[in-house]
């Protein structure tokens, strides 16, 4: 049966609108396109399932159709559920590779133990070389470094000092801060500070976004149920706002919670933001800490989730508001990676095709530090040009640290 | 988030508005909910092409006075006949900047010819349509060959062929259908892409395939002197791969528009959109205005989908939402409304009144000309009947005139959209 409430293809007029913008499309043949494969198919589709077009993989879920879109259909929400309502998985040693990337709890739980041993190891010809041929990760691409601990443990010791602030936020810190990368956490907790708010945690699981990616619903389900749960109970006698410094994270906990899955999200639907909007409202009410002069060149690429979100516009106002920061705004582009789709072999040479026009862009601005929300785009950007990536709230506790320095 | 100037719509108008207010220094953000109706336009900007009587107007400039005089509330007289010149040659000047030069006929109009191989009297038009070239080339009665790209289903060639020389200017021409094959449509199987535009465009953008595609061009055109193709010739830079065509071929080269996606529409998109970020302006794209609050006759702040109850807020804000087909506009059966303020519209009772039986009617339909009737200042009254003080409406959401009976568009998108920014830009130096 058809579900009523579910025939946003129905809107589609036919003009081919999203397939101008889909940067898969542009940059490969294999790929018809997000009309052919969402609202098209879907009709048919849904009336005989062995019509699936095994083109549907080819889509990252980057979700440039759905904002280009002049007919408001959700169109990746059709491909990326149709993806994996009726194909049949096979048993292929891509899927244990599928299942290695997407759960990033498990692989950054184990590796954080081992740190100084898995990132000698993931960064060695051979063992690329067995990752490309068995698990079909391509050989080119270069792992994210993993952690000594996680950022939870590390924030269980140094969260004393938290209790003295009176407002307080929720963050959400998500996996690349847990397992990857500790300073980005400490570098929100000092903007938070300065801002008057201490930061408290409480449990979580991964978002779900490389689940949903990869095909494993029913586990990107469970996290999401138990993040709703667990975050809703911590904020539900406060006023408290969730906070998240990864604009995927974000993303999937506001959109693809009810849309794609289908869950009641509103234990957290209106508290859970991206980290920069929270912040822009605090400056907008006259909250802006003491800055330092960032005397930098700065290229700041916007990445696709915070698009759809319509995130972008608070962190543009936010960076602008750093003394010294020449920021320069670069023109909307996928950098092709779009989380797990450029780990995969069969992909990467798309992946790298589409995000050549934002390398050659950022090129033409020489910029001394390429700026982004989201840490896949990081990985791609670093390791497909020579520039050193940052996120807005590491520019910003900067800033921040350099005025308290010298104040002291 | 405080603004000076917040636009409502990112299509031809809002954006020529956007730029004309960065351009002086505000700061101004784009909503904008999906692409543009620019995406399936014809890519030639209107300024008045007929009279009302149906007639063909050929200098627009002159014509307009006596236009202005016996339409007192069309947004043309609102503007005043030098806005209208003015407006449009900045917009020339702008898009000239970013690759698409326009070219009108020395002030006059000009015939560009349509899918289907009728006439249409426009403005301005980009080089591969209308240029002295083709202007002078069509003096000497050249035989025309008009190709297609085989598996390209938007577009006839024989169709266009034969209604063109139906046509009494062009009767006693030479016109032929041709139809060329493009190598990489050879796999077919293997590629399930569907040939729509942009496809095709992307091959013929490639510096590698273009000296390829001139042979095949040049040898269907056989003994003729224009060749006339579907406008396919590239997004970002059109204009290089035009000339070389011509170049190569020997030939004038004519683009033809085609159904949408219309790739001389989105040359003008990309170009507005990259000058407006360029100059700093804020173009955020995927979200819906759904609402605004008006206190005193004053719009003080709007929410849209994504930003939920966090205020957006500018001293001055322009609708530019377009007709129905855009969102600007909403239909029911036996109503219209206008969505984000529920601005009040002219219209009368009974949806059977609101077109004429016969789609291509030459008098056009008359739901053309509904929309949002504004004081003398492009300024909109609210539910109650009180003028909004810092509101304006441009482009396809105004009332009283009629884009397809005069050819009348692109000129008030555009003219509109630049009276509403000066005025704007003077309040913000007071």
């Amino acid at each position: 049966m058809i579900k009523l409430e579910n025939i946003s293809f129905d809107h589609c007029i036919k003009c081919t609108v999203c397939t101008v913008y889909c940067p898969v499309a542009r940059v490969t043949h294999l790929y018809p396109g997000p009309k052919q494969s969402g609202p098209d198919t879907e009709r048919l589709r849904i009336k005989s399932p062995e019509l699936l077009d095994i083109s549907l993989k080819y889509c990252s879920n980057c979700k440039r159709c759905e904002i280009a879109c002049p007919s408001d259909v959700k169109i990746a929400d059709i491909i990326q559920s149709a993806k994996w309502k009726y194909s049949k998985r096979s048993l292929k040693l891509s899927r244990i590779r599928d299942f290695l990337l997407s759960r990033t709890d498990l692989m950054g739980g184990v590796a954080t133990w081992f740190s100084p041993i898995v990132n000698f190891f993931t960064g060695l010809g051979i063992v690329k070389f067995f990752l490309n041929t068995f698990l079909k990760i391509p050989k080119q691409r270069r792992f994210p470094k993993y952690a000594q601990g996680t950022f939870e443990r590390w924030f269980k010791k140094n969260s004393n000092e938290q209790q003295g602030y009176d407002k307080k936020v929720l963050y959400f810190h998500g996996c690349y801060v847990n397992y990857n990368y500790h300073q980005q956490g400490k570098d929100v907790i000092t903007v938070m500070n300065a801002l008057g708010y201490g930061v408290e945690m409480t449990d979580e699981k991964c978002c779900g976004v490389p689940m949903i990616a990869n095909g494993f619903l029913k586990k990107a389900t469970k996290n999401a149920k138990f993040n709703i749960k667990s975050l809703g109970k911590a904020v539900s006698n406060s006023e408290k706002r969730i906070i998240a410094s990864s604009s995927s994270c974000a993303l999937a906990m506001k959109h693809e919670y009810p849309n794609l899955l289908e869950l009641d999200n509103s234990p957290i639907a209106d508290r859970v933001d991206y980290i920069t909007r929270f912040i822009f409202d605090e400056f907008e009410k006259g909250n802006i800490p003491e800055m330092a002069p960032v005397n930098l060149r700065a290229a700041y690429h916007s990445p696709c989730h915070l698009e759809r979100m319509g995130g972008v516009m608070y962190t543009i106002e936010v960076l602008r508001k750093i003394p010294g920061l020449d920021l320069k705004l670069l023109h909307s582009e996928c950098c092709g990676i779009s989380g797990t789709y450029g780990f995969k072999s069969e992909y990467y040479t798309i992946a790298q095709d589409v995000g050549n026009e934002l390398f050659d862009r950022i090129d033409a601005v020489k910029p001394e530090i390429v700026v982004t929300d989201c840490e896949t785009c990081k990985w791609q950007i670093e390791m497909s040009t020579s520039y050193e990536v940052t996120h807005p709230i590491s520019l910003l506790a900067k800033a921040i640290r350099g005025a308290n320095k010298s104040g002291d | 988030m405080n603004y000076d100037c917040i636009i409502i719509g990112g299509g031809i108008s809002g954006l020529t508005a956007g730029i004309k207010c960065v351009h002086e220094g505000l700061s101004c953000a784009i909503i904008s909910s999906g692409m543009s109706a620019l995406h399936f336009s014809s890519g030639s900007i209107d300024m008045l092409g007929y009279t009302d009587d149906g007639d063909v107007v050929y200098e627009p400039h002159k014509y307009i006075d006596e236009f202005i005089d016996s339409h007192k509330n069309h947004p043309y007289a609102k503007c005043g006949r030098d806005i209208v010149a003015e407006s449009l040659q900045f917009f020339q000047e702008q898009v000239a900047n970013r690759n698409v030069q326009f070219f009108h006929n020395n002030s006059s109009n000009h015939f560009h010819v349509t899918a289907l191989g009728t006439l249409k009297p426009t403005y301005l038009s980009q080089r591969s349509v209308f240029n002295e070239k083709v202007r002078n080339g069509f003096a000497s009665k050249p035989s025309i060959a008009i190709i297609n790209f085989e598996g390209f289903r938007d577009f006839h060639p024989e169709l266009a062929a034969s209604n063109l020389k139906k046509n009494q200017l062009f009767n006693d021409f030479e016109i032929f259908a041709r139809t060329i094959q493009l190598s990489e449509f050879n796999n077919t199987d293997k590629n399930p892409h569907e040939f729509r535009s942009i496809d095709i465009a992307r091959i013929l953008e490639k510096d590698k395939n273009i000296e390829r595609i001139a042979s095949q061009v040049k040898e269907a055109a056989g003994n003729a002197l224009f060749a006339g193709i579907p406008a396919l010739l590239g997004i970002h830079d059109s204009e290089r791969v035009h000339r070389k065509l011509e170049e190569l071929t020997g030939l004038i080269i004519y683009e033809i528009p085609t159904l949408p996606p219309s790739i001389l529409g989105m040359r003008i998109d990309d170009a507005l959109k990259t000058i407006f970020a360029d100059e700093g302006g804020v173009f955020i794209a995927g979200d819906k205005v759904i609402s605004g609050e008006i206190d005193n006759n004053t719009l003080t702040h709007i929410h849209t989908e994504n930003y939920g109850k966090s205020q957006l807020s500018a001293q001055h804000y322009i609708l530019s939402t377009g007709s129905f087909f855009s969102g600007g506009m909403v239909s029911e059966f036996d109503s219209i409304h206008e969505p984000v303020f529920g601005l009040q519209l002219d219209y009368p009772k009974g949806r059977s009144n609101w077109y004429s039986q016969n789609f291509f009617d030459r008098k056009s339909h008359p739901f053309l000309h509904y929309g949002v009737d504004t004081d003398n200042n492009l300024r909109p009254r609210d539910k109650n009947g009180e003028t909004i003080q810092n509101l304006y409406c441009t482009g396809a959401i105004l009332a009283n005139y009629d884009p397809i009976r005069e050819g009348s568009g692109g000129g008030v998108a555009i003219s509109t959209a630049y009276f509403a920014a000066r005025q704007i830009i003077e309040k913000c130096k007071e």
